[in-house]
């Protein structure tokens, strides 16, 4: 038995999903950084005239 | 940010290169160390992947389960933020379960699928934290939220027992335990194969608190924003 395309087909999808979950994770990271310092910056400059 | 988010934002690189030195290690044992299985060849090394995403997928469910009764009990965000990240991990790693033994089945067993006891029971027990997360995705923010949530995550972890024993309980397709059995930790097995799957449960567990750290970092984050944004219309 050999059958290595089944081997690289589950190798692709255990990368293939881990990789892409931690990608989604730094996108979401990244978004919720920035939505924090922009209401950091709003919080500073004081309150609306 | 409060402090408690940015310090446990620091151990961050220090787990990052814990794990992706783990996660090589295992590639190393898994493709070069360990030897091919006499009857079902290479195929056989989906193992190492499949078992470890099983193994992270009990402990993240487990998680859920414990975060989800300390959270009822002390009504504190902090167990529902636990809770909410490890069902998240923990269905990413069922979907793996899911996906890698088909794969495997398919060469072994003739078919991608049977409707045996512990493959069912898996597959419910996915669909049960997908429902969770789209519980949680679907309602407003709140304590009662949190609560359904709770009751569903610990509800759907009483799946986990009977996917354990189902091959033991009943005529089952899927393979006996051959780690853990009542003659002792891995009796019969392939030393080196014993080692390999040890190494890869403990770089995909590394993996799972990784991911983790990560998760629970963003939610405590998405809690700072939303007392900031409470702050600013206070102000206004």
């Amino acid at each position: 038995m050999d059958h290595l395309g089944y081997l690289f087909a589950a190798n692709v999808f255990v990368w293939g999903g881990v990789l892409f979950y931690l990608f989604t994770l730094r996108k979401r990271s990244q978004a919720l950084e920035k939505d924090l310092a922009m209401l950091k910056q709003i919080l500073d400059k004081g309150p609306a005239k | 940010m409060n402090e408690e988010t940015t310090q446990e934002g620091e151990g961050g690189p220090v787990l990052l290169w814990i794990t992706a030195l783990a996660l090589l290690a295992a590639m190393v044992a898994i493709f070069i160390y360990v030897p091919t299985e006499k009857t079902e060849g290479p195929v056989q090394r989906i193992m190492y992947f499949h078992i470890p995403s099983a193994w992270v997928s009990f402990l993240a469910f487990f998680v859920v389960f414990l975060s989800s009764i300390l959270f009822l009990w002390k009504k504190e965000r902090e167990w529902d933020i636990y809770a909410q990240a490890s069902a998240e991990v923990g269905v990413l790693f069922c979907t793996l379960v899911l996906i890698t033994g088909p794969i495997w089945a398919r060469p072994i067993w003739g078919a991608w699928w049977v409707w045996d006891a512990r493959l069912t029971l898996t597959l419910v027990l996915w669909l049960i934290y997908i429902a969770y997360l789209m519980l949680r995705a679907q309602t407003d923010a709140g304590s009662m939220r949190a609560r359904y949530a709770a009751v569903l995550g610990i509800a759907g972890f009483l799946d986990i027992p009977l996917i354990h024993f189902s091959v033991l309980w009943w005529r089952a397709f899927h393979p006996l335990p051959k780690v853990i059995t009542t003659e002792g930790l891995g009796k019969g097995m392939d030393p080196a194969m014993l080692a390999t799957l040890f190494i890869s449960l403990g770089a995909f567990t590394f993996l799972y608190f990784l991911m983790m750290g990560q998760r629970v970092r963003q939610e405590k984050i998405r809690d700072d924003i939303d007392r900031l944004k409470k702050d600013v219309l206070d102000s206004d």
